[in-house]
């Protein structure tokens, strides 16, 4: 029985498609309307507004609290500046990855850390010996992900932050009509884009407002189904999905560590010990066995097997995310891994994957074959290596106003 | 005189008809000799009250080996289980947890008692998982036997070896840990709230005089969670037309693969001719004979009742007279003319629909157990109650409803002596209804009728000695090569041609069939039949 | 600059001695760091009234393996040692069976009550012969290490298999039997008189936090009997003079009142030597704690330097401290059931009443009427009190650490008058030859020696804490930290005073440095 996040009254009114899926004990929206083009096409043309309440949130604090955070992410949390935020994973002790996240650094002893699973249980571990208070503060504050090109502008609208001097991955806080928001310029849409963070009492609120602002700038309210599409366009791994929290995976195999999902870049290795850091140090050395890569899946070749049987190549608008055998160019009865999420990208008129594949096969440019079902016969069509980020606007990152000036 | 029978059977529990199925669906004529006038010993549905189907001893369903269901095709025969989606647990103060099947639902019930709890159950589950699959590679074979060097042994205890082997050093560890610890200890590897605890221990004491403290119980543990491997999440379930439904498709399955069964047909002894079982004498007189005797009784009865102390040798005799069955737990099952409704959440919801604790935390258990230590019953005991009703209405006229009260502690041994059980047994009967009734305030009003079953009751009726529910205790020295006796822990006895199929034998107690079936598929290998 | 050693010990207990003792033979720096003024640990005498000592806080030499004794040399040192003398078991009704070291004698003893007591005594007592080869095989060697499950792993599994395989299969198939029992259910098919059982078992429940009804007590029983042997004159302390002695012979630096702050690891999460209280910094690539897990992974190190593994393993580590002890000087000598003369007394009745007496520990209470183990060290030594008086060791079960009223001076008066008042039960009129008393709660061990939790024996004997002990991240004295080691009673073969944990617990230790050292 899921719950209604804060803002179910406004998204279920909207909701006319009645596509609803549960996230995390929450009713999510998959999207509003039967199909979900028009959302994905407001991620990158003008702004969708996503529900993100249902990420489970903790506020870290105290005078040890980015030493406590430091011992538990596998980056250095103590180098993170006042007003920054850092995307990062965290790690059992065989450096094994639990969850990723985002944290968020308010003030010299104050964090804030987003997550994927509740994740109380594991931080509240590593307590013994750190001042810090750790509060899951999930239920108290909603999150809406306003995304898009146009997104900047109609956030100019509704509050008073220094929004063109908001670098990417910075974080500020921000009063909109009277009430307190934070503000990341962070995502999962790989757009401009913004999250805001507000108590749950003020969050319709902050909704209209913004629904208000963006009326002028074709703001939509978006659902999971366009995130999927966006997500997938931009490289962001899923836990669950294209990996498993090592603490639930049933067997090692399932365990992946950060250099093997592509994060290994947030791996800062020579400081204080934190959790996992022998193990990686030690992955570090011998190498990896596993690497996720982008895959472009070959159209010329996928569409003449459906020529074949007389068709048209048919790919469903929705990413997917069932696993599918990925093999050698060489040999088709060598598996080189598998490719565990994907989309046909509308902006790149791409048929794009993200695979787990076996070290040796990372190499951008490598060839492989990839599994697919045409008409209830199975084939493989060519699929090239390359990186995961398959698109990446020069507007995410880009800020108006640089700090030196 | 002709042996017109390849096996009688002694007893008409669930594991006598398995094993009776078994051997007549390969070709062998079989007896199956019930004491009672219905079939299923401890798993048994009666209308003990006009209208009311109760499911006397035991009413719930979990782990049965789910290959004997394909095997004897007992879903054609009636065998039908409809999971539990709750187990709900009520407070004296007011407050109240219950454990959904839906993880997040779980999850937000027990963050009001601990955070941290809430958030722990896919680890606890993914390490119970791994320890169910040893578990399972135990209870689906025969025990080993660590003294015979036969190649078969031998690859038996090499297949457990690898079993452990594959469960890889930490959780190895941890199996040596979920053997000898205390259920409590166990669970406190993982969890900090005694609501969540209190509920989750429970499973470590049913059927044994162990506290939940008890170094030992957390392998009791174990034994009722091993239901959850089968692929199901939901475990517990209830059985169409009660637990008797079980033993009524085993029946059936028996009989229309040709075997013979007879209730009303109580065994006196079990013949015994030059060291060897020739047939049975009924307590009427009658002489039955047959090739082999298989016995459903427990091991104090089969060896001391059915065959006889001068048939024993000195070490066999020593042994089982050493096999402990200490009866702790008593029934009470009452027929209502209303649904009960908590106090602490009132109504009929999904949430009284599956199993219901009165375990409201660790000192209340352990206190349960303080008594029945010093032989009393206990004025607190732990409740497990279920409302069967609710699922399957067949079982009580529209709208009335059985509540079916499983109790611990009541231990057979009281002070004032196992005979004199009757003198307290309708005192123990108000102890469980007092103690309902502070939960469920209107309880007492809505009784139409009680039957209170004390373990002496158990002992009387069901021929479990000692009022034992799983035919002897779940202790490690009584359980695999040791279950019932060192020697003879392969279903055969220390007499020739003597088998035994009940829940005395290994892989032990429940509504498991595994003792049956396995008996049968041994005699069927080894050519004893 | 900081001195520089090959090791330091930290803790001069007798095991830490122990330990020390054995590395410096190997031509070894080796520093040993006691907190205290005095050495010894729980082995140490302490006089805790004006002229009235205690040997010790724990009084049982009897387990002290010969092997220690004998590679350590001790004879040498001056270490003597005795015949086990008779333990005076106390019933209510008045009787006092002395239960020798010798099993005829005891035997004889025993049939003054029940003849069938006796035979049964016999039959006790040669199973527990029978079982001492495994149980020497057991206990007096390294552990099995199932820290991985390599082919040389499973057959050092099978060799400890083949261990118990030897004894022949009557008594294996005995072992096996009984092992997981109860002391009640295992004694009660033995024996019919009440407080011979209860007074048999007893050892059984010292440092597990267990009732006689629970299960798997028999197994700790069985450990301490089948490890019993002769006893050192003059009790702990002459054993912790005798390792001093041989500590200074090796060359063995030791250092009192040098309570340690941190064990030191430089920046690849290696131990660099140790920090103490005062400041001073102390070198050596190795370190050996004999101190408890707790102390040394949770107080000695950061909590980034462990794993959450140790982290998990340590908090979860059972050390319910359960015993207190209350030392009496008393103005005359001592009768118990009217029989005096006996070095060793217990109580216990009957095992309801023990039971009854375990009860309350759960519940963070201490019992109304303790289970007691007496020690009158006068007996053999009157030179411990003035002429003509005596003292009494007592160790009292169940007296819990997380007492719900707290330990306080109020708690502690009511602890030891309860003691007070059971020992009027045997020795009528005893409070009014008490001249001076001290009472020590669990929390007061804790303070005083460091014990967690104040358990005695470092951690609980409970099955799975024992080979494996303390927990299996550190089941063969190494640790995860990279020079860590331990060599305290929380490592196998566990507690009370073997100078096991230390002599098993030098060889890893030793391996390293000798390694390095090439
Ligand atoms: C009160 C109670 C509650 C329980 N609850 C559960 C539960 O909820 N879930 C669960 O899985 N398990 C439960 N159990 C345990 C489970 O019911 C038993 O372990 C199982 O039913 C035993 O089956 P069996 O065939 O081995 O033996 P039994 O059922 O004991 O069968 C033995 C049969 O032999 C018959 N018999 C005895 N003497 C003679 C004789 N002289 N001649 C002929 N026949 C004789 C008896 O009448 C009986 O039918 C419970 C048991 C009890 C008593």
């Amino acid at each position: 029985m899921p719950l209604p996040t804060p803002f179910f009254p406004r998204t279920s009114a909207l909701c006319h498609s009645m596509k609803w899926k549960e996230w995390a004990g929450y009713y999510a929206v998959c999207s509003y309307e039967t199909l979900h083009d028009t959302e994905y096409y407001a991620f990158r043309n003008s702004a969708g507004l996503l529900d993100v309440s249902p990420l489970y949130k903790y506020r870290v604090t105290g005078p040890d609290a980015a030493a406590f955070l430091s011992r538990i992410m596998v980056r250095n949390i103590e180098k993170l500046a006042i007003g920054r935020v850092s995307y990062c994973c965290w790690c059992d002790d065989h450096g094994k990855v639990v969850d990723d996240g985002t944290v968020m650094r308010r003030g010299e002893q104050e964090f804030f850390v987003t997550s994927a699973d509740p994740c109380y249980s594991w931080f509240s571990r590593f307590l013994r010996g750190y001042k810090v208070e750790l509060s899951d503060i999930s239920d108290q504050v909603a999150g809406l992900a306003l995304q898009g090109p146009t997104s900047r502008d109609i956030l100019k609208q509704v509050c008073d932050a220094d929004l063109d001097g908001l670098k990417y991955f910075a974080t500020c806080k921000a009063r909109v009509n009277g009430f307190e928001v934070y503000i990341s310029r962070t995502g999962y849409t790989g757009d401009l884009g913004y999250e805001l963070w507000v108590d749950h009492e003020h969050a319709l609120k902050l909704w209209d407002a913004i629904m208000a602002a963006g009326k002028n700038y074709d703001i939509r309210p978006a659902g999971l189904d366009a995130l999927d599409v966006t997500r997938v366009e931009a490289g962001l791994i899923l836990k669950d999905v294209d990996y498993f929290n090592a603490l639930h995976a049933l067997i090692d195999d399932r365990k992946s560590s950060p250099y093997e999902i592509s994060l290994g870049w947030t791996v800062d290795l020579d400081r204080a010990p934190f959790n996992g850091q022998a193990a990686l140090q030690a992955e570090k050395e011998e190498g990896s066995k596993w690497a996720i890569v982008g895959l472009d899946i070959d159209w010329p070749q996928l569409e003449e097997l459906y020529y074949k049987r007389g068709l048209p190549p048919v790919l469903s608008n929705h990413a997917w995310r069932s696993s599918i055998p990925i093999y050698t160019a060489k040999d088709k009865r060598i598996q080189a891994g598998y490719a565990t999420s994907g989309t046909w990208s509308p902006i790149l008129k791409k048929n794009i994957a993200l695979a787990t594949v076996q070290k040796k096969y990372d190499k951008i440019g490598t060839e492989l074959q990839f599994e697919v079902t045409v008409e209830h016969v199975r084939h493989t069509v060519s699929a090239i290596v390359s990186k995961t980020q398959f698109y990446n606007p020069e507007r995410k990152t880009f800020t108006p106003k640089s700090s030196k000036s | 005189m002709s042996k017109k029978y390849d096996a009688i059977i002694i007893g008409g529990g669930h594991n006598g008809l398995i094993c009776a199925a078994y051997l007549a669906k390969a070709g062998r004529k079989v007896l199956v000799l019930e004491k009672r006038h219905v079939l299923g010993g401890a798993a048994v549905s009666e209308e003990v009250y006009p209208g009311f189907t109760f499911s006397v001893a035991s009413y719930v369903v979990s782990l049965f080996r789910p290959h004997i269901i394909r095997e004897l095709e007992l879903a054609k025969h009636g065998y039908e289980v409809i999971p539990m989606d709750c187990s709900f647990l009520p407070l004296p103060d007011g407050d109240s947890l219950a454990r959904w099947a839906d993880p997040h639902r779980s999850r937000r019930e027990i963050a009001r008692f601990s955070k941290k709890d809430s958030e722990v159950y896919p680890e606890f589950s993914r390490v119970m998982t791994h320890m169910g699959k040893l578990a399972k590679a135990v209870i689906d074979h025969p025990a080993p036997n660590i003294n015979s060097i036969h190649p078969k042994e031998i690859a038996n205890l090499l297949r457990l070896g690898k079993a452990f082997k594959d469960l890889g050093p930490d959780l190895l560890n941890l199996n040596i840990k979920l053997v000898t610890m205390s259920a409590l200890d166990f669970l406190d590897l993982w969890f900090e709230s005694d609501v969540l605890k209190a509920p989750m221990s429970v499973s470590g004491i049913i059927g044994t005089f162990q506290g939940i403290r008890s170094p030992g119980t957390a392998y009791v543990l174990l034994h009722h969670y091993m239901g959850q491997l089968d692929g199901v999440f939901r475990s517990w379930g209830f059985s169409k037309g009660g637990t008797g439904g079980v033993s009524m498709a085993c029946a059936r399955s028996a009989m229309s693969y040709g075997a013979e069964i007879r209730t009303e047909a109580p065994v006196k002894q079990v013949l015994i001719k030059n060291g060897e079982a020739t047939g049975v004498v009924l307590e009427n007189g009658d002489e039955l004979y047959a090739k082999t005797v298989i016995s459903n009784l427990d091991p104090n009865r089969t060896y001391l009742k059915m065959v006889g102390e001068s048939h024993l040798e000195p070490d066999v005799l020593k042994d089982i007279k050493r096999f402990k069955l200490r009866g702790s737990s008593g029934k009470v099952n009452l027929a209502l003319d209303s649904v009960p409704e908590f106090s602490c959440r009132p109504g009929d919801g999904d949430h009284i629909r599956g199993d219901i604790a009165i375990a409201p935390g660790i000192d209340y258990l352990e206190r349960a157990y303080d008594q029945a230590k010093y032989g009393e019953f206990s004025t607190r005991p732990y409740i497990n109650a279920v409302i069967p009703t609710l699922t399957d209405p067949s079982l009580a006229p529209p709208g009335k409803h059985i509540m079916s009260c499983f109790v611990q502690y009541a231990p057979y041994h009281i002070k004032q002596g196992a005979e004199n059980w009757p003198k307290y047994r309708e005192a123990f009967g108000d102890t469980v209804v007092d103690t309902l009734a502070e939960y469920i305030p209107g309880l007492k009003d809505k009784i139409l009728f009680r039957q209170v079953l004390t373990p002496w009751d158990l002992e009387q009726t069901m021929g479990l000695t000692e009022g034992n529910i799983f035919q002897g205790e779940l202790s490690l020295e009584q359980l695999l090569f040791q279950r019932p006796v060192a020697k003879y822990s392969g279903y055969k006895t220390s007499i020739s041609k003597l088998w035994m199929c009940g829940s005395g034998t290994h892989p032990g107690g429940g509504i498991m069939g595994a003792s049956g079936e396995l008996c049968a598929k041994t005699m069927l290998t080894s050519r004893a039949i | 600059m900081s001195k520089t050693y090959d090791i330091i010990v930290i803790g001069g207990g007798h095991n830490g001695l122990t330990a020390a003792i054995l590395l410096a033979r190997k031509n070894k720096k080796v520093l040993v760091l006691e907190k205290r003024p005095v050495l010894g640990g729980i082995a140490a005498g302490e006089e805790f009234h004006p002229g009235y000592f205690t040997i010790g806080l724990l009084h049982d030499t009897g387990t002290v393996r010969q092997q220690v004794i004998k590679e350590l040399n001790l004879a040498k040192f001056g270490l003597k040692t005795k015949a086990r003398p008779a333990i005076g078991l106390l019933s209510k009704r008045g009787d006092c069976l002395p239960l020798s070291a010798d099993v005829d004698a005891a035997a004889s003893a025993i049939s003054k009550f029940s003849s069938k007591d006796a035979a049964g005594y016999k039959e006790y007592a040669a199973f527990v012969s029978a079982i001492k080869p495994f149980m020497a095989n057991l206990l007096n060697e390294l552990p099995p290490d199932l820290s991985a499950l390599g082919t040389k792993q499973l057959w050092a599994l099978v060799k400890k298999g083949l261990a118990l395989r030897w004894l022949g299969k009557k008594t294996m198939m005995e072992f096996l039997k009984v092992a997981p029992m109860s002391i009640a259910d295992f004694l009660n098919e033995k024996f019919e008189t009440d407080f011979i059982k209860a007074g048999i078992g007893a050892p059984a429940l010292y440092g597990s936090f267990n009732g006689p009804w629970s299960s798997y007590t028999t197994i700790n029983l069985l450990m301490g009997e089948s490890m019993a042997h002769e006893q050192i004159a003059g009790g702990p302390q002459a054993l912790v003079a005798a390792l001093e002695q041989a500590a200074e012979n090796e060359g063995v630096e030791i250092r009192t009142n040098a309570p340690v702050e941190k064990i030191l690891l430089d920046t690849g999460r290696k131990v660099s030597g140790v920090k103490l209280k005062t400041g001073e910094e102390l070198k050596a690539s190795i370190v050996a704690s004999s101190c408890t897990p707790h102390v040394t992974f949770y107080d000695l190190l950061q909590p980034n330097q462990i794993s959450y593994a140790l982290e998990h393993a340590v908090k979860h580590y059972r050390s319910r401290g359960t015993t207190a002890k209350v030392n009496l000087a008393l103005n005359k000598e001592v009768l118990f059931n009217n029989v005096g003369g006996l070095e060793f007394y217990r109580t216990g009745n009957s095992f309801d009443e023990m039971e009854r007496a375990f009860d309350p520990a759960k519940y963070k209470q201490f019992s109304s009427e303790p289970l007691l183990d007496i020690h009158v060290p006068t007996v053999a030594n009157p030179n411990l009190a003035p002429a003509g008086h005596s003292v009494l060791s007592i160790l009292v079960h169940f007296a819990p650490y997380n007492l719900k009223e707290e330990w306080n001076e109020e708690s502690k008066k009511k602890l030891y008058s309860i003691v007070m008042k059971t020992l009027e039960n045997y020795s009528p009129g005893i409070g009014s030859s008490v001249v001076g008393s001290e009472v020590l709660s669990p929390a007061d061990l804790e303070l005083r020696y460091s014990l967690t939790q104040g358990h005695i024996y470092h951690g609980e004997h409970a099955v799975d804490q024992l080979i494996t002990r303390p927990f299996p991240l550190c089941a063969q004295y190494a640790t995860p930290i990279s020079g860590l080691y331990l060599c305290g009673s929380g490592s196998h073969p566990g507690g009370s005073i073997t100078g096991m944990p230390g002599y098993l617990g030098h060889k890893p230790s030793l391996k390293i440095v000798e390694s390095s050292g090439k």
